[in-house]
């Protein structure tokens, strides 16, 4: 079984993606997770533009690991290396193309690259799609962390921006002060 | 020396606990529906660095299905 988190050898696949600028990005619940959501997850889901882009098997060759090619028994798989962790995620329900989903994307940094994580409002898009009974016990916490995660970052701005306005008043103060 | 120390650390729990409170209270003022666990436990997550979410995310899903 893989370490219960990202450990070296899985940081290190990300970042050799990265570097090839391999054209792909975390989904499902680990890009929740990543947002604030508070779900668990076994795995973490990576789509890819392009599973026949050779930049892939070269950043599996960097860690040691190797991809399995789909058959009647298996899905395709990434093994050794320690990169199990990681499904490959070929469809995602009641979403756009890879490119139309991009735009929907934040970034986390992962040392100097940044990883592209789907939004959580096209998560909850793709998990009512798919409505399987999976999806349906984790789409209210999903609802209420991104009103959560909507409100915060609101209220943060307001913070933020009342500190902004005391510290120009603080700056023009003594200019506005009449002259002696 | 270390009452005072004691006293500082729940002053700054209290004052954390009760900042995070009124943030949950100001969600729950915009969405009633929500689950004020869910809420909480999403902007406690948000204080923390993404990688870290994301560890205790795996972390709690990999014991979940050692125990099944």
């Amino acid at each position: 079984m893989a370490a219960p988190s990202l450990n070296e050898s899985e940081l290190h696949f990300l970042r050799a993606l990265l570097r090839r600028k391999v054209r792909f990005m975390v989904v499902g619940l680990s890009a929740a997770a990543l947002q604030g959501a508070p779900v668990v997850t076994q795995d973490v889901d990576l789509w890819f533009e392009d599973l026949n882009d050779p930049r892939i098997r070269q950043a599996l060759r960097e860690v040691g690991a190797a991809y399995v090619a789909p058959s009647i028994l298996n899905p395709p798989l990434f093994a050794g290396g320690g990169v199990e962790l990681f499904d490959i995620v070929l469809t995602l329900h009641g979403l756009g193309t890879f490119a139309e989903e991009l735009s929907n994307c934040i970034e986390i940094p992962v040392g100097r690259q940044k990883l592209k994580v789907l939004g959580v409002e096209r998560i909850l898009a793709s998990k009512r799609a798919a409505n399987r009974a999976k999806d349906r016990l984790v789409i209210p916490v999903l609802e209420d962390s991104l009103s959560a995660r909507q409100v915060a970052g609101s209220r943060d701005r307001r913070k933020s921006d009342a500190s902004r306005v005391r510290k120009t008043t603080r700056r023009k103060s003594p200019a506005t002060k009449p002259a002696s | 020396m270390s009452v005072n120390r004691n006293n500082v650390r729940e002053r700054r729990a209290a004052k954390w606990a009760a900042d995070l409170m009124e943030s949950v209270r100001a969600v729950l003022a915009v969405r009633p529906e929500a689950d004020p666990d869910n809420v909480r436990h999403t902007l406690i997550l948000l204080q923390q660095p993404p990688l870290e979410r994301l560890r205790k995310s795996l972390t709690r899903g990999r014991a979940l299905a050692q125990r099944k």
